[in-house]
């Protein structure tokens, strides 16, 4: 009844919405924000996650696959190699925030909205898939290529939707070549007023870099002589932009199709 | 079954061997608790890709902040599952994409459907067998109430998404997901 009860009750009830996940994004990043600093919050989120931790239970285990433990290793290993451990787990763990261990470590504070493209999960999700995509396809269409020059490696991307992994196009690559072939494998519906705006980006590059805007449907060569020669996992993606491209030189709009350049033997 | 927990893995020990720096703790603590957490991701992503991105994330994240987990504060195998399910929920919220109703549109939705949902007792659950200690508080939760909590925590559906599931208004919605907060908090207590 009396308001230091009332205060109690708000943060019980927010930390048990949080630990219930029904916040959403922007309330859940201030939740972690106010944990670094908030006790009684930590507290009571702490309090929640004891308590609905039975719930776990209720979802089946699922074998993983047989790579993701070998997955888990390698990246430690990378990063104990390269002793920058503590900068690629964040690059990783996408804007988690610094390792603050006088923060409850049982719920980890996350930074800022991050919610560029190309670091988000969606996007290595979507690439990893896109490699896997790129293996079946070649397989068909290699059977269908003239044999090319045995010392040049070709590079080929699938570019595949986010949401249901399926193919729309097929970047065809020469290495040494300043030209990619973009084709389109299936319809891609693009609303009047959009434009389709095409994309790549290298390790190591600050951002992507645009290629223009794309129509759909048809096969296209874009020129790539203001680029450095193309990279094994060279990122490449279509996204919505207004009907004269992106105004600000980087993506703005939904990933339509996404994918990583895979060197063909 | 390789999914059977051992009941006598020591977390809090095995995480103080991955803050020393043994890998084989957090191998023993991945075949352990690996595909119940894959499992956990999975139904809260709805993609099991995504899903192996995150506990896989997970994994790395335990292994760099071992040091920091104090036992004074919970069990090393509830610390394991909210660095999981943060990073799933975090996930799954920051590329929600805009298809949540607002309060007019649920409120809108067909009335005939949303009466039949309201005094709906079926259990979109089988939580009686697998919610342990739990199992006794949410009995005492109604069913529509219990589905609630439980679309939120298994699922991570938003309020919206609940209200859609149930054909029940957003704000009815959110007044039984905070008395049910409330009455578990009470019964746990």
């Amino acid at each position: 009844m009396n308001a230091p009860q009332d205060a109690y009750d708000d943060t019980d009830e927010l930390a048990g919405e949080y630990v219930l996940g029904t916040l959403p994004a922007d309330a859940r990043r201030a939740v972690q924000t106010r944990m670094t600093h908030d006790a009684a919050l930590r507290a009571a989120v702490a309090r929640w996650e004891a308590r609905l931790l039975p719930l776990t239970n209720l979802s089946s285990p699922v074998e993983p696959s047989a790579s993701l433990w070998p997955r888990i290793v390698g990246t430690l290993d990378a990063a104990q190699a390269k002793g920058t451990a503590h900068a690629r787990v964040q690059a990783h763990a996408r804007g988690q925030a610094q390792t603050n261990t006088s923060a409850a470590p049982r719920s980890r504070p996350i930074g800022p909205p991050k919610p560029g493209l190309w670091d988000s999960l969606m996007f290595w999700r979507s690439v990893a898939v896109g490699g896997m995509a790129a293996v079946l396809i070649l397989g068909s269409t290699l059977a269908l290529r003239p044999a090319s020059t045995p010392s040049a490696p070709q590079y080929v991307v699938v570019l595949v939707a986010p949401q249901s992994q399926a193919p729309g196009w097929v970047v065809q690559a020469q290495a040494g070549q300043s030209a990619v072939q973009l084709v389109p494998i299936a319809a891609t519906e693009v609303p009047p007023d959009r434009a389709l705006e095409f994309w790549t980006k290298a390790d190591g590059w600050a951002g992507p870099v645009s290629l223009g805007l794309i129509k759909p449907g048809e096969p296209v060569v874009i020129p790539l002589d203001k680029l450095p020669p193309l990279e094994p996992n060279q990122l490449f993606e279509l996204t919505l932009e207004p009907k004269t491209g992106s105004p600000i030189g980087k993506p703005t709009g939904p990933i339509q199709f996404i994918g990583r350049a895979v060197k063909m033997l | 079954m390789p999914n059977r927990l051992d009941p006598d893995f020591d977390y809090e020990a095995a995480l103080q061997e991955c803050a020393a720096g043994r890998r084989a703790a957090l191998e023993a603590l991945y075949r352990q608790e690996g595909p119940r957490l894959l499992g956990v991701a999975q139904r809260l992503l709805r993609d099991r890709a995504w899903a192996e991105d995150i506990v896989h994330d997970a994994f790395v994240k335990i292994w760099k902040q071992a040091g920091a987990f104090d036992a004074s504060r919970g069990s090393g195998r509830g610390w394991v599952y909210s660095i999981t399910r943060n990073l799933a929920l975090n996930a799954l919220r920051d590329t929600a994409r805009e298809t949540d109703v607002d309060d007019d549109a649920a409120a809108a939705l067909d009335a005939r459907h949303a009466i039949e949902a309201w005094h709906d007792t079926r259990d979109a659950f089988d939580w009686r067998a697998s919610a342990g200690r739990m199992a006794p508080c949410l009995e005492e939760l109604e069913p529509v109430r219990r589905n609630c909590v439980l679309h939120a925590y298994v699922e991570g559906l938003t309020h919206s998404e609940i209200a859609q599931r149930l054909g029940a208004p957003l704000g009815t919605v959110k007044a039984w997901i905070k008395r049910s907060l409330q009455a578990l908090r009470e019964c746990l207590a």
